[in-house]
């Protein structure tokens, strides 16, 4: 096999003998000059694969095959619940990484037991001068509240329609640890602040961590810092809930729903 | 290729070919790569049983595809678009304007600096953990626990994290216990009673953490966090049970007027 090149390949004088408007000739270019360097061409025939197998002719789902929508149509909006915590994530994550630009987690600052600390001065200066640091404050709380709440009722939508039933244990039980990841999420948030409430809900942590045999004490080490509250649980708490937790959950959140690409919505029966 | 097993009685003619124990370091020619049904056969062990398994369930899936009663769809389903992505647009953007509605319309309080010299009266975590503080206040129970000359088993602080360990633990056994296709709450009376047992506890757990702002004594208060969910469960059950006798009752009486007894 020779190493000169074939005219067939000769893509150029292919587009040159194309009778093409300028937005073809320019959308070819840009393609054969990219699928040059990047062989993007396997990859769209696999969309292409994709696309088709996605609109085959599916079978009837049991609902529709023996015409139920009229006894369970109430159901069908609890079904939107699962979607709606993602939403309620995603817009407390944009506010929390706004949030962040002004936040600072540490505990500098007290001259006395008491004084407002540098976190705490962080929020007074989102609530006060941030242009809408209020709102934003305001939407991050909101949003996490919403989203425990969306994760609590999608939870009792699944048992009280039996979606967890014998394919879909493992996808429970990852949602299951998802709902304690969830609350933790809010628990790290509620402690940033460094306000009084904050500061006591994270003393009952330290507290339920040490009442804890054999491993009490190593956790307390690793997620508050020490026994007693100061500069690292903060640290520690902020690095949890800004880096950690958003990676770990996020990540199983995908699982979670590519397991249901995978298994299918379980109907109601 | 090569048969390793026969004996080279001849001193060695091919003895270029061998390593030391194991078969010729020649790369097979082309013809004799072994093709996948070949590997297959030849493979042991837990290759060969996930070869057999994978082989077992590609059939099944083939004989369900085939055997199957499932009507094909005679319209290519829902469409994506615009149907399904303007119905999720607006249900996504109701969500988020109630969201951005509520923010602006309740703010969250701000509190007070933290301080660790003085311990609030009310300590709180977010309304969502009212249930888990209530797990933490069960050390009235703690005393009824104990065995030994009423000797306190365990920390009661500890006793409330077993508690949480038994909260979770029983949620992810539950499609353990329970299997079938069953899927309406009116077929399973039972599960769909240790559902509401479980929603009503949490929300009485949730009273029990707030126990200040209730103007009865603890004790009661205690009773009530067990006794409620119990009974509401029970409520659930007959209900639904009645509920399922009268669609037997229905589905009888259609019967018996299309085959009257003789």
């Amino acid at each position: 096999m020779s190493l000169k090149k074939n005219d067939e390949m000769d893509h150029n004088a292919w587009l040159k003998n194309q009778d093409l408007t300028v937005i073809e000739t320019a959308f070819l270019t840009t393609l054969i000059w990219v699928d040059k360097r990047l062989r993007i061409v396997d990859y769209l025939e696999l969309l292409e694969t994709m696309y088709y197998r996605a609109n085959l002719q599916m079978p009837k789902s049991h609902t529709e095959q023996y015409d139920l929508d009229n006894k369970f149509w109430y159901w069908y909006p609890l079904y939107s619940l699962g979607s709606l915590s993602i939403i309620a994530y995603l817009v407390a994550a944009v506010s929390g990484a706004m949030l962040g630009f002004y936040y600072s987690p540490s505990t500098a600052g007290a001259a006395a037991q008491g004084d407002p600390t540098a976190a705490y001065d962080s929020v007074v200066l989102i609530l006060q001068d941030v242009q809408f640091g209020f709102m934003l404050r305001s939407i991050h709380s909101w949003a996490a509240q919403f989203m425990v709440a969306a994760v609590f009722l999608h939870m009792l939508r699944v048992y009280f329609t039996g979606a967890y039933k014998e394919p879909r244990e493992v996808n429970w039980i990852l949602g299951v640890v998802l709902i304690g990841l969830t609350l933790f999420f809010g628990f790290s948030g509620y402690v940033l602040p460094w306000k009084q409430l904050s500061f006591w809900a994270a003393q009952i942590g330290v507290e339920m961590a040490l009442a804890t045999p054999i491993v009490g004490e190593w956790a307390a080490q690793l997620l508050f810092g020490g026994f007693t509250l100061g500069q690292a649980t903060l640290v520690r708490m902020y690095i949890l809930h800004v880096f950690v937790l958003p990676f770990v959950v996020t990540s199983l959140i995908a699982l979670h729903v590519g397991i249901v690409w995978v298994q299918g919505i379980a109907e109601p029966h | 290729m090569t048969d390793d097993n026969d004996p080279m009685t001849d001193g060695g003619t091919d003895e270029e070919a061998r390593t030391d124990g194991g078969p010729p370091a020649t790369v097979p020619p082309d013809d004799e790569t072994p093709t996948w049904s070949e590997r297959k056969e030849n493979s042991q062990g837990l290759a060969q049983l996930t070869y057999q398994y994978f082989e077992r369930s590609r059939r099944e899936d083939e004989d369900l595809r085939t055997e199957s009663t499932y009507v094909e769809r005679d319209v290519l389903g829902f469409p994506a678009w615009p149907h399904e992505t303007i119905r999720n647009l607006a249900i996504a953007s109701f969500f988020v304007g109630m969201l951005i509605f509520i923010s602006a319309l309740m703010p969250p309080h701000f509190g007070h600096p933290a301080n660790p010299g003085s311990t609030p009266a009310i300590i709180l975590p977010d309304w969502y953990l009212y249930w888990s503080f209530g797990l933490l206040k069960l050390n009235p129970l703690n005393p009824e626990l104990a065995v030994l000359d009423g000797n306190i088993l365990l920390g009661n602080e500890f006793l409330g994290i077993i508690a949480h360990g038994i909260v979770f633990g029983a949620i992810a056994l539950v499609p353990f216990l329970n299997k079938g296709s069953a899927r309406r709450p009116v077929e399973e009376p039972f599960w769909a009673a240790v559902g509401v047992t479980g929603v009503v506890l949490s929300l009485t757990l949730a009273a029990l953490a707030i126990q200040n702002f209730f103007p009865f004594e603890l004790d009661l208060l205690v009773t009530l966090t067990f006794l409620l969910p119990v009974l509401c469960g029970i409520i659930t059950y007959a209900v639904l049970k009645t509920m399922r006798e009268g669609y037997m009752y229905d589905l009888n009486r259609r019967y018996y007027m299309l085959r009257p007894p003789k």
